[in-house]
């Protein structure tokens, strides 16, 4: 999504023209079956800044379907730790991107949907493995609220990757019942129904109640809670449209910390109270992390910020709301950098495509490692030539950054040969150019979409060069491009 | 996402005190590969409660041959081709136990959810055991290129044999498979 104003203005434009030409000419209306009660826009919330044009993962075309543009997700999500079972309720205000009768979207196959409405109306629906197919009338750029009734017991799926750290995606419950998630390339689908690829990003509200005193956290802002009657209620704002890998959940028996940045970003820390002794002085490393941060890439891109530790040995950047393993690598201060970096690049620019996941972890491994060599009081040549050891490997192992083996996603092929390749136009394009750049980027593109078909453009308009080789050769080669 | 908490050289250090008799080292390691063993056995036996089993199997591989690791490689690369090696160790038992108590045949994959790695493909398993017959050494480097994806300077490494070799016995291996597969003409 390059310009928002721009789908605004086509969503007003056809919603008035609709009953006189059809809308753009391919829009027909079937007679006798308009869609009904379309959300107005005048009526509607501004969800506008949600407008995405979703497509076809081409490293993992299975999950998600572009029919659906996800606009805001209304979770209401119970969660009984005895009995192991979520129970959802869910309203999805979307866009339909084609006029059909029947659209799609992602839920796990364990939990079972007890009913589908359509803009207040029940509709057939098939719930076929993840895929829950809808039948329901649908006017390409029309807008429409889809409401799912579900429960069971949620399970993680496999996760394509060979790494050391995961094996499975998605709704994880541990043997005390206490739940997380993470979800990257793939895995929100366990927990709601949703358009599981990253080019769709959307606002959410979530509500989360469990009996007390355990609580749930998810992304955004908490707006209220209430412990009444042995539940403990939380509701959670999201200002800003998240793609769906970047969601986060979790239930258990979590104290909030308090914290805040140098620059007055207001900072949550949710840790259970039997967590290692390391998680927290690792977690009070954020606002310096922030500050440094502000410094290279401007302003903090969210209003809030947050760490939930969960019972995980990975760390992932959800966003405003940090989910973190309770490990002493997962909690390290260069862990808890590695993920704030990602609310610039991956969170507020996330790519549209997992083909390009590299743009999110090239640069997080780049600001990692200058971070590191403050840190050490080292050049960070020495850090860029430690990691350039054994790139070699990495892309021996999982291909090449931008052209990786889809069965190991997450490789250090898409970290570190990126972030080699970031020194190196640092050092072709000098300090000041190439910082400038790093901090344009995010700024542009905030809350977009956006491909390497438009970053490298972009970097070379920026850089005024002819960058084509050089990225070719760092992010499609099979080795190692020599460095400067 | 974090990058792995252990680098390649930081997983090959564990990996030598464990291999050197440290139990504590050897535990941190077997928590720390099993996700990836899970995952390379995933690749090869399509049904997860299968996968489990050869993981399972391929980590008590892993506590009691590392002395057989010659530290040539990388620890990881050695771990892959035990892991593979269990997963068929796994089907080979699974196969014996269908057809001893005339249960129905392993269930084949779904042809349109049929990965386009050939890991995932029963059939290449089983010409891998026809292969295996006449020409056992052609198993193991087309095992790792075919199915783990490596790199012939890496099975050349791990095989202990020249690369011209190994580019020959896959090419010869690769001749021989292909009849066997299923799909082919």
């Amino acid at each position: 999504m390059r310009n928002p104003a721009r789908h605004t203005l086509s969503v007003l434009a056809c919603a008035g023209a609709l009953v006189l030409t059809g809308c753009s000419g391919d829009a027909e209306p079937a007679p006798g079956a308009a869609p009904s009660e379309p959300v107005t826009p005048e009526a509607a919330p501004d969800y506008d800044v949600a407008l995405s044009e979703p497509v076809e993962d081409s490293v993992y075309p299975d999950v998600g379907d572009p029919s659906v543009d996800a606009l805001h997700y209304d979770l209401d999500l119970t969660w009984d730790p005895d009995a192991r079972v979520l129970t959802g309720e869910q309203e999805l205000t979307f866009r339909a991107t084609t006029t059909g009768d029947t659209f799609q979207l992602d839920l796990g196959e364990p939990l079972e949907v007890t009913e589908v409405t359509f803009d207040g109306e029940t509709v057939d629906f098939e719930h076929v493995g993840k895929d829950l197919v809808v039948t329901a009338p649908v006017t390409a750029d029309e807008r429409y609220v889809l409401g799912v009734d579900y429960a069971g017991t949620p399970e993680a799926v496999p996760a394509p990757t060979m790494r050391g750290d995961f094996s499975d995606t998605g709704f994880t419950i541990t043997d005390t019942g206490e739940t997380w998630t993470m979800q990257e390339p793939f895995g929100a689908y366990t927990w709601y129904a949703v358009n599981d690829q990253p080019a769709d990003k959307a606002l959410y509200d979530v509500e989360l109640s469990v009996p007390s005193p355990w609580v749930g956290v998810a992304n955004g802002e908490l707006t209220d809670r209430d412990d009444e009657d042995g539940v403990t209620t939380t509701t959670w704002h999201l200002a800003e449209p998240a793609a769906s890998y970047l969601t986060t959940v979790a239930f258990g028996d979590f104290e909030m910390t308090e914290d805040v940045s140098p620059s007055g970003v207001p900072i949550t820390y949710w840790v259970q109270p039997d967590a290692p002794a390391h998680v927290m002085p690792g977690l009070r490393t954020t606002p310096a992390a922030i500050a440094w941060l502000e410094e290279k890439l401007g302003p903090y891109p969210f209003d809030t910020f947050g760490t939930v530790v969960v019972d995980s040995d990975s760390g992932m950047e959800t966003q405003t709301m940090v989910t973190l393993g309770d490990t002493d690598y997962t909690t390290s201060p260069a862990v808890v950098l590695h993920e704030l970096a990602h609310q610039w690049y991956g969170d507020t620019v996330t790519p549209d495509d997992w083909r390009d996941v590299w743009m999110n972890e090239g640069m997080a491994m780049y600001l990692q490692g200058m971070w590191q060599a403050d840190q050490d009081r080292r050049p960070v040549d020495a850090v860029m030539d430690e990691w350039a050891r054994f790139e070699d490997e990495e892309r021996a192992l999982a291909g090449p950054p931008a052209d990786y083996d889809p069965q190991s996603f997450g490789s250090g092929n898409i970290y570190y040969g990126p972030a080699l390749m970031w020194h190196e136009l640092r050092q072709r394009i000098g300090d000041d150019e190439f910082f400038r750049i790093m901090r344009a980027w995010p700024e542009e593109r905030t809350n977009t979409n956006a491909g390497r078909d438009d970053y490298l453009p972009w970097l070379e308009e920026q850089t005024g060069r002819e960058l084509s080789a050089f990225f070719d050769a760092w992010l499609l080669g099979k080795r190692t491009p020599p460095r400067g | 996402m974090t990058t792995e908490g252990l680098t390649p050289d930081e997983t090959d250090e564990l990996a030598r005190r464990a291999r050197d008799g440290d139990r504590g080292a050897l535990e941190t390691l077997l928590s720390a590969v099993r996700p990836r063993t899970l995952n390379v056995c995933r690749g090869v036996l399509p049904h997860s409660s299968d996968a489990e089993d050869a993981c399972q199997e391929a980590l008590l591989n892993v506590a009691t041959k590392i002395g057989q690791w010659g530290g040539r490689g990388r620890f990881t690369t050695w771990l892959h081709v035990v892991a593979v090696n269990s997963a068929r160790t796994t089907y080979r038992r699974l196969k014996n136990q269908a057809v001893a108590t005339d249960t129905p045949q392993l269930e084949r994959p779904d042809p349109r959810t049929t990965s386009v790695i050939a890991g995932t493909r029963l059939d290449l398993l089983e010409a891998m055991e026809t292969i295996e017959r006449e020409h056992p050494q052609l198993v193991e480097p087309l095992l790792l290129r075919d199915v783990y994806g490596m790199s012939y300077e890496e099975i050349a490494q791990q095989v202990g044999a020249p690369l011209g070799t190994i580019k020959a016995q896959i090419h010869h291996g690769r001749k021989l498979v292909r009849p066997l597969l299923r799909g082919t003409p």
